[in-house]
């Protein structure tokens, strides 16, 4: 092997054991999301390498690496598995639409409460779940039902849109125009640092909750519980408080859906494939990492979106997705934010027999 | 007024196509009973109050909407067999149960196009196709993490379920296919039993017995039980509880390809329908109690009551909401089920 390369990787594990590493990795992150729409149009020897990339399907990328994101606070962190995100994504959508619509009051109000509803519904299944010592796949199911329930009663309730949902209003109908006091704009770009604004907040809270003593907690919620109640923490209290936050957050991405596409209809939102949807990028970057979600996420979702829009076979990114699934799950449970370091150890430890050998 | 309206051509249609309708479709009570105008346009029109104005419908409409009850209740316990038994037996959610389905109703779909036999014909064949397909969704996904905790089961069971219903979409496209086979009704005092669904009944009682006698009659069907029991304890008396999961995975598998292949028989199917049975399906298990035979269909019974009394009286699909109430108070007050208690024992 090289000693350049060897050095290099050497450079990188000590990095990686800094405190600062992880902050970094997500600020330079972040950074490189802010250029991606640039950098598409960037062509070598008249070859765009990512120009592939539609803004849209960008968009999409970042909505989902939001809501996964949000997702992994309750679940990655604190262990309490939900497959029921779609609820909170779902009441972000319609608290925001239907307010502008019917009240014409900003969609920004619309989404903060929308949020607050989030968390509260988000509450009312912790508090019934954690109670009654839900666990494994009872809980899952629960918050599944939980999901599944609003989704028919958006189905039922005329008064709520009914099986046939909402039209986005026009911007021009509550505001001024488009704009970002209406969250309405005329091109993609726009959309596309709205949502990446979101997703760094969401991350910011993530990378907050994970250096902070709250974050030690809901750990230790994850890995032993009852040990954790044993030396005193509360977990009744800090489980009710991530789903909390993580149902607040994921209400976000699901107002911007419902400002970024023209309808949101109750097979939309609240779909079974939505619950899947949100936990994908979380499941393949890592779970439980900050960083996860959002390799996760630009991972499997242009991949996906490109072969949805490319091909006209309808399902091909579905079972995609479900080999991707598949994979990780099987051959690397930790995710793909985990390649890195498993890369370093591999090559550690081939310099050292090879030091071994005398060579 | 309402007793008077069974019309003889309504109800061969409401077997063949609306009854267990997809809950998505927003089947008023006028389309999932198509075949009664009066009694449904006077659901519709006046709602729930008047209903309420109604008091008591005659008891031959009543005796009917029995009849559909029970029968789709049957339908719905064949379906949760296959999942409480992989449940009971190895502690896994298996979310791909609907997707097997829809492999067996294509599978019927096919063979009665290929070979011009009755459909009847085609469902052992499903069967046994189901049986080697659970086979090896279990080899390939399930065995490597059989120890790992549930969550990455739940995963992999729902890469399986995004593989096989997108693989059926690709080849079949989504719309909605039939076989073309009216079996009729057969009219007993004024109530009208639709043949397909009542075949399907007899089958899935057929199976449920096999599957018990099996279980509780065979040494093989012991060593399953005793899995079920304790994994551990199995393994020490010698039980190769591997290959008992690979075998619990296939019955499983060939159960639910029963459960797909008799549903062409009374209703069109599309690849998203095993999605809307998977669904209920899971209720119907926890009601009857994760792991239990004969909870599977005491809870089968009561979602087919909830489903078929609840579309004709709250019309649209209300009657889910009613489902997921029920579901979520029985998980919080009583998860072990209303029958509780563990497999077969």
């Amino acid at each position: 092997m090289s000693n350049a390369l060897s050095r290099a990787v050497e450079r990188y594990g000590a990095f990686r054991d800094q405190w600062y590493a992880l902050p970094v990795l997500v600020a330079a992150s972040l950074v490189v999301l802010a250029a991606i729409p640039f950098l598409r149009r960037l062509a070598l020897f008249g070859v765009a390498p990512l120009g592939w990339l539609s803004l849209n399907m960008l968009i999409v990328t970042l909505i989902w690496a939001t809501t996964a994101q949000a997702w992994n606070i309750m679940s990655g962190y604190t262990g309490q598995f939900s497959f029921g995100h779609a609820a909170f994504f779902g009441l972000g959508a319609y608290t925001t639409i239907i307010l502008t619509g019917t009240v014409g009051i900003s969609p920004w109000i619309g989404m903060l409460l929308g949020s607050v509803l989030a968390a509260i519904y988000g509450l009312l299944i912790g508090a019934l779940t954690f109670r009654y010592d839900l666990e494994g796949h009872y809980f899952a199911l629960a918050t599944l039902a939980f999901a599944e329930l609003l989704r028919y009663v958006f189905t039922n309730v005329p008064q709520l849109g009914g099986a046939s949902g909402f039209f986005r209003p026009l911007a021009r109908e509550y505001a001024d125009g488009p704009g970002l006091a209406a969250f309405q704009f005329t091109g993609d770009l726009p959309y596309y640092y709205l949502i990446l604004g979101f997703l760094t907040v969401v991350t910011v809270v993530s990378l907050a909750i994970n250096r902070s003593q709250l974050g030690y907690y809901l750990f230790a919620i994850r890995e032993r519980e009852q040990a954790a109640a044993a030396i005193g923490v509360p977990t009744y209290r800090y489980k009710l408080l991530a789903v909390a936050v993580s149902a607040f957050f994921t209400a976000w991405p699901g107002a911007f859906w419902a400002m970024y596409f023209n309808t949101i209809r109750p097979t939309t939102v609240f779909e079974l494939l939505v619950n899947v949807e949100i936990l994908l990028p979380a499941i393949v970057g890592g779970i439980g990492t900050v960083l996860g979600p959002i390799v996760g996420a630009f991972v499997i979702i242009p991949v996906g979106e490109f072969v949805r829009q490319s091909f006209s076979v309808p399902g091909l990114n579905n079972a995609i997705y479900g080999v991707i699934l598949i994979a990780i799950v099987l051959y690397s449970p930790k995710g793909v934010v985990s390649w890195p370091s498993r890369f370093v150890e591999l090559l550690r430890v081939r310099t050292d027999l090879l030091d071994d050998d005398g060579t | 007024m309402l007793s008077l309206s069974l019309p003889d051509a309504c109800c061969r249609d409401v077997g063949i196509v609306a009854l267990p309708g997809p809950p998505d479709v927003p089947a008023s009570a006028a389309e999932a009973f198509g075949g009664l105008p009066s009694l449904a346009t006077a659901v519709d029109a006046l709602g729930i109050q008047a209903v309420l104005g109604i008091s008591l419908p005659s008891p031959t409409i009543f005796a009917q909407y029995f009849v559909f009850a029970v029968l789709l209740g049957g339908i719905y316990g064949l379906v949760a067999l296959g999942l409480t038994m992989i449940f009971g037996v190895m502690d896994v959610i298996n979310f791909a149960h609907g997707a097997l389905m829809v492999v067996a109703m294509y599978t019927v779909l096919v063979f009665s196009d290929a070979t011009g036999l009755s459909p009847f014909f085609a469902v052992p064949f499903a069967v046994l196709l189901l049986f080697v397909l659970g086979i090896i969704v279990y080899r390939s996904t399930i065995a490597p993490i059989i120890d790992a905790p549930q969550e990455n089961q739940l995963i992999v069971t729902f890469g399986v379920l995004l593989i096989l219903v997108s693989g059926i979409e690709m080849i079949f496209g989504s719309d909605p296919q039939q076989l073309g086979l009216n079996l009729g009704s057969l009219e007993i005092a004024g109530v009208f039993v639709p043949q397909g669904q009542l075949y399907a009944l007899g089958i899935a009682l057929v199976a449920l017995a096999g599957t018990w006698l099996f279980l509780q009659r065979t040494m093989l069907g012991r060593a399953i039980r005793g899995t079920a029991d304790n994994r551990d304890g199995a393994q020490y008396v010698g039980i190769d509880v591997p290959r008992i999961d690979a075998l619990t995975f296939g019955i499983g598998a060939a159960l639910a390809g029963l459960a797909g292949a008799v549903i062409p028989l009374f209703q069109s199917f599309t690849p998203a329908l095993g999605d809307q049975y998977l669904i209920n399906a899971f209720v119907v298990v926890v009601l009857g109690g994760l792991g239990s035979f004969p909870g599977a269909f005491v809870g089968g019974l009561i979602i087919g009551f909830i489903q078929v009394f609840g579309s004709a009286y709250l019309g649209g699909s209300t009657y889910q909401i009613v489902i997921f109430s029920a579901f979520i108070l029985v998980l919080l007050v009583k998860p072990e089920g209303l029958l509780g208690g563990s497999t077969d024992e």
